[in-house]
C-alpha cells in the first residue's frame, strides 16, 4: 500500500489504517467498538449510516421498496449489518444486492411479471 | 376549473373527464397534470418525476393522492402514469363511473366482427336475388354489430364528454393526452414539458372512447420491468460513494 | 495560481432540479457531483457528454465547480488515481477553475462507509492527509479545494483543533478550503466545535467559497440531512464568516426533499443578504 515516503509515512499510514478500519467494521459490520470512543455516538453515528445508505437503495430501487412495503425497512436493515458495502462498490450494486437477497429468502417475488398481468386481466 | 356536471348534479372531476376520454391511462396523465398544475410535483430534463415537499398538499383525489405518495423518490414519467393506472384508487374510480351511469361494462369488440358484417352485407346483396338470404342476413348482421363491442361509455356519459372543452391545461389533457395538440399547440408545451418526456408514454392505440384498457397506452409489456426508474439516468446524486449530507434521521 | 473570482451566490445542480435550477433568478454558479458525471472515453467534445442542463448553463456563462465525495483523501489507502483523473476531466469538461473534495476518508479495511467520515487530528493522519492531497494536486489541471465535514462522533485523541488541523493543511499543501458553514454549526452542536475559534484560526485568504445546507435537530443530534430547511443559526454563522472576509462564493446545497422553485428561491434570497449586509 504505502509507497510514496520513507518509513516514517509508511508507518503513520498503517496505523491510521488500522483505526479507521476499525472504525468503520464497529459501524458497518457489527465489530466491536474501538477503544475511546463514546459508545452512544457510534450508535447515533451507526443509525446515520444505516439510515442513509437505506434511503440510497430505496431511492435506487423504489419497485423493491413498494413491494417489501413495511418489511422494507427491517429487510433492509438485516441485510445492511450482514452485507456491508465493499470498498470502491457502488450504490447501484447495492440495491441490486438487497433485491437479489430478498428474493433468495422469498421474501420477494421471483417473477415480477405475473403480479403485472394480474392488474392487466382487471 | 370548470368541470361538466352529470345529470343528477354532481361535478366531475379532471381525472373522471380524462377516464371518460380515453380510459384510466389519460385519466392517470389527467392527475398527474393536476399534480403539476398545483405545484405538487416537479419533472426533471431526463422526464423523472418527483414530489416538491410542502407541508399538507397531496393532491385532491385518491388517484392524485397515490400518484403523489408514489413520487417521494424520483419515477420516470411514463411508470408513474402507468402505475397510476393500474392502481385501485383508478379501479375504484371506474367504479363510481360505472355506479353514476356514465360507463358500462363494456362488450369488447371481437377480432373478426367484421367478418360476419362482410357477410351480412353479401347475404344482403344475395337476399335481392333469393328473399330468404334475408333471414340470414338479418342474422349476421346482428351478430356483426355485436361482435363489433360496445362502447364502454354511455350515452348519458358522452353527452357529459361532449360539453368539456379544453378551458384549462389540466382537462387539455384529460381531453387530449400530453401528447396530443390544442388550438394547434402541443399540449406538453403548456406543462413545459419537452416533447422527449411526453413521448415516454408509449400511445400503443388512439381508440377516442374508453375500455377497460388503457386508452391512452399504458399497457405496454414493459410494464413487468423490474428497472430501477433512474436506472437510466446518469444523475442520481448516489452513483457511487456518498453524498455530502445524508446520514440523517438516524432513529 | 489562478484563484476564485466573484462566484456570488449559487446551486448544487441535481438532476432531480436541474430544470428548477435553470428557472430560479440569482444563480451565478452551480456545483455539479463529479461521481455522478459520466463522460465517455471519446477524445473530442467532452462538453457533449454532459447533462444538457448543465450544458444549457455553461451556454449562459454560469460558472460549473465539480465537487467530489469519493476521493476519500482522508483515508489511509493511497489516492486512487482514476477517481482523481475522472475529477480533473470533468473539470476540464465544464472549463471549471477549481475543483474541491472534502478532508474525511470514505473507505477503509475494505469496507465502504457511504458516507463522508471524520479523520482523527492527530499527526499521523495529517501527514498522510497532506501526502495524498499532493498527489491528487499533482494529477489535477486546476486547484484544489477541501471541505470541512460534519462529524457525528469524535476520534479520542485529537490533538490540534479542527480549524489548526485545516490550517495546517492549507500551509504544507496550498490548497484552498471550501468552508462549509452548515458543517461547522453541526460540528459545534455535535462534538463541541467553536465555530469562531475555526474561523480565527482557518487562514481566510485562502477561502475558495462556502457552503450553506439545511438539517435537522433530532433530540440531542443535529443531522446536517441537506434536505431541510436552512436553519437561521447556520445563516448565523455565515453572517459570522462574512464579518471577518468577503467569501468569493455561497452555495446552497440540497440534496432530497426538494421543495418549491419559490422556497429554494427565497433560501438563496436570504443567503444573499447575508452576504450584501457586509458588503454595504
Amino acid at each position: 500500500m504505502p509507497e510514496i515516503a520513507g518509513n516514517e509515512h509508511s508507518a503513520a499510514r498503517e496505523r491510521l489504517a488500522a483505526r479507521q478500519a476499525e472504525l468503520l467494521n464497529a459501524l458497518l459490520a457489527k465489530g466491536p467498538a474501538p477503544a475511546g470512543f463514546d459508545e452512544q455516538r457510534l450508535d447515533v453515528e451507526r443509525r446515520a449510516l444505516l439510515s442513509k445508505r437505506r434511503g440510497i437503495v430505496r431511492m435506487l430501487g423504489p419497485a423493491v421498496a413498494d413491494e417489501l412495503g413495511d418489511r422494507f425497512r427491517p429487510l433492509f436493515d438485516a441485510y445492511a449489518v450482514e452485507h456491508p458495502r465493499h470498498a470502491g462498490s457502488r450504490a447501484r450494486e447495492d440495491a441490486a444486492a438487497f433485491a437479489e437477497w430478498c428474493r433468495a429468502s422469498g421474501e420477494l417475488s421471483v417473477n415480477r411479471k405475473a403480479r403485472w398481468k394480474f392488474w392487466q386481466s382487471n | 376549473m370548470v368541470t361538466p356536471m352529470t345529470a343528477q348534479g354532481t361535478q366531475l372531476s379532471p381525472v373522471e373527464v380524462g377516464y371518460l376520454s380515453a380510459g384510466p391511462g389519460r385519466a392517470a396523465e389527467t392527475a398527474l397534470a393536476r399534480l403539476l398544475d398545483a405545484g405538487l410535483v416537479r419533472v426533471s430534463r431526463d422526464g423523472r418525476v418527483s414530489a416538491v415537499h410542502q407541508h399538507g398538499h397531496r393532491g385532491n383525489t385518491p388517484v392524485e393522492a397515490r400518484m403523489h405518495k408514489s413520487v417521494q423518490t424520483p419515477v420516470s414519467f411514463n411508470k408513474v402514469v402507468k402505475t397510476a393506472a393500474y392502481s385501485t384508487e383508478m379501479q375504484a374510480l371506474h367504479r363510481q363511473l360505472l355506479n353514476d351511469n356514465l360507463m358500462r361494462k363494456a362488450r369488447p369488440r371481437a377480432q373478426a366482427w367484421w367478418v360476419f358484417l362482410g357477410a351480412g352485407v353479401l347475404l344482403t346483396v344475395l337476399g335481392f336475388l333469393l328473399p330468404g338470404f334475408f333471414i340470414g342476413a338479418v342474422a349476421f348482421l346482428l351478430i356483426g354489430f355485436w361482435a363489433r363491442g360496445s362502447s364502454p361509455v354511455t350515452r348519458e356519459g358522452k353527452a357529459v364528454l361532449k360539453n368539456v372543452t379544453a378551458s384549462d391545461r389540466v382537462l387539455a389533457v384529460a381531453l387530449y393526452g400530453f401528447a396530443g395538440n390544442v388550438a394547434s399547440q402541443k399540449v406538453g408545451d403548456l406543462f413545459e414539458l419537452s416533447q422527449s418526456v411526453v413521448k415516454m408514454i408509449p400511445l400503443k392505440r388512439k381508440k377516442k372512447s374508453a375500455g377497460s384498457s388503457c386508452g391512452s397506452g399504458c399497457g405496454s409489456s414493459s410494464c413487468g420491468s423490474s428497472s430501477s426508474s433512474c436506472s437510466s439516468s446518469s444523475g442520481s446524486s448516489c452513483s457511487s460513494g456518498s453524498s455530502c449530507g445524508g446520514g440523517g434521521g438516524g432513529s | 495560481m489562478a484563484g476564485i473570482t466573484d462566484l456570488g451566490v449559487g446551486i448544487g445542480w441535481r438532476s432531480e432540479i436541474d430544470l428548477t435550477v435553470e428557472r430560479l433568478p440569482g444563480v451565478d454558479f452551480v456545483e455539479i457531483v463529479a461521481e455522478n458525471i459520466h463522460l465517455g472515453n471519446l477524445r473530442g467534445d467532452q462538453r457533449s457528454h454532459l447533462p444538457e442542463s448543465v450544458r444549457l448553463l455553461l451556454e449562459r456563462g454560469i460558472p460549473v465547480l465539480p465537487h467530489a465525495v469519493s476521493l476519500s483523501l482522508g483515508g489511509a489507502d493511497q489516492v486512487d488515481l482514476d477517481r482523481v483523473r475522472h475529477l480533473g476531466e470533468v473539470a476540464e469538461a465544464v472549463g471549471a477553475p477549481m475543483v474541491s473534495d472534502h478532508v474525511c476518508f470514505v473507505r477503509a479495511g475494505g469496507l465502504e462507509s457511504g458516507h463522508l467520515m471524520p479523520v482523527p487530528r492527530t499527526k499521523d493522519a495529517l501527514d498522510v492527509l497532506v501526502e495524498n492531497v499532493k498527489l491528487a494536486q499533482r494529477n489535477l489541471p486546476v486547484p484544489l479545494a477541501l471541505e470541512n465535514v460534519a462529524a457525528l462522533l469524535e476520534w479520542p485523541d485529537g490533538e490540534l483543533s479542527e480549524g489548526q488541523f485545516l490550517a495546517e493543511l492549507v500551509e504544507r499543501t496550498d490548497c484552498w478550503l471550501l468552508v462549509d458553514v452548515a458543517n461547522l454549526y453541526a460540528n459545534a452542536r455535535n462534538i463541541g466545535t467553536d465555530p469562531e475559534r475555526f474561523l480565527d484560526e482557518i487562514p481566510l485568504e485562502r477561502l475558495a467559497y462556502v457552503h450553506v445546507a439545511g438539517g435537522e435537530q433530532h433530540g440531542d443530534i443535529y443531522h446536517d440531512t441537506h434536505a431541510h430547511a436552512v436553519l437561521p443559526e447556520v445563516l448565523g454563522v455565515l453572517d459570522e464568516l462574512c464579518s471577518r472576509v468577503k467569501p468569493p462564493g455561497v452555495l446552497l446545497e440540497r440534496d432530497d426533499n426538494y421543495p418549491s422553485d419559490t422556497e429554494i428561491a427565497s433560501e438563496l434570497a436570504a443567503i444573499r443578504a447575508v452576504v450584501d449586509k457586509h458588503r454595504a
